[in-house]
């Protein structure tokens, strides 16, 4: 694949802008959180696009790749966090909007 | 005819994560969103990195967003009437908060764009185009070696990481009994 590396590095500043989008426009939690997911996706296709780039001039360099796989770790950990709180708050609530969680009070 | 997959895959997750956005069901979303990581890893598997697209199916498309969609089943949020989910995810209902939002993604990726368009000419790209080795960019003896070697205090706190998450996990999701609160005498 000769694809230029901008026109990656351009797919994921559009896909980490659609994702800051969902997070702020979107009150529904599970769908925030997956707009963080996406967010995480868009951060690790820049680090393959910086990767093949510096890859491809000489010696293979696998500091792109490892990077990927934490932030994979990191981001399912952060999964099953969120969606751990958006079980508690729904049994608080009966919902997942964010408006009813808007105070921390109660 | 590599290049036009590749320009193909991406369509497709951008429309798929602009789905993730706009659905009103959340179901609709887990779908989309599960498309679209699958469209990532096609273009991972292009730019020559095939354990990092394996990782994305197995890791992503396999655990989290069966995860994403064993909660929205568990919480019944996909049968809600059409009123409940206006409620629930009111996109255009909150004019205010929705255009600030979107002023903010437009500002950011427009700022990106602009920013990687032109500093894409201060890129040297390999003058062989790209010549893909034969097993990839993220071959896994050295993916490998340098995990356990230069990057091995990162692994190890990322098993004390998810070690945390798996006790925290249960502990939150756990059906609380109806503790009285401390100092005060059970009936």
């Amino acid at each position: 694949m000769s694809v230029p590396t901008e026109h990656l590095l351009a797919l994921a500043a559009i896909l980490f802008a659609i994702g800051v989008a969902g997070f702020f426009t979107r009150r529904n939690l599970i769908v925030v959180l997956m707009s963080i997911e996406l967010m995480l996706n868009a951060a690790n296709l820049t680090l393959v696009a910086g990767s093949r780039l510096h890859s491809s001039t000489g010696a293979v360099q696998v500091d792109g790749p490892i990077l990927v796989i934490f932030i994979i770790a990191v981001a399912a950990v952060e999964a099953a966090v969120g969606l751990a709180l958006v079980i508690a708050l729904y049994r608080q609530k009966q919902t997942v909007s964010l408006d009813a969680f808007a105070r921390l009070e109660d | 005819m590599v290049n036009l997959l590749f320009y193909a895959a991406a369509l497709v997750a951008v429309l798929t994560a602009a789905g993730v956005v706009l659905a009103r069901n959340p179901v609709v979303s887990v779908v989309s969103l599960l498309s679209c990581f699958g469209s990532l890893a096609v273009i991972y598997l292009l730019a020559g990195f095939q354990f990092l697209a394996a990782i994305q199916i197995l890791v992503y498309g396999g655990a989290i967003m069966v995860l994403f969609l064993f909660v929205v089943m568990l919480l019944n949020l996909g049968g809600l009437s059409p009123e409940a989910e206006d409620r629930d995810a009111p996109l255009f209902h909150d004019r205010r908060r929705s255009a600030g939002g979107l002023a903010v993604a437009v500002a950011l990726g427009s700022a990106s764009l602009i920013g990687i368009l032109r500093g894409a000419r201060h890129l040297t790209e390999p003058t062989n185009g790209f010549v893909l080795p034969d097993e990839g960019y993220d071959a896994l003896p050295a993916l490998a070696e340098a995990m356990f070697t230069r990057y091995s205090l990162p692994f190890e706190a990322a098993s004390v990481l998810l070690l945390a998450t798996t006790v925290g996990v249960m502990v939150l999701a756990k059906r609380q009994r109806s503790v009285p609160p401390a100092g005060e005498e059970r009936p």
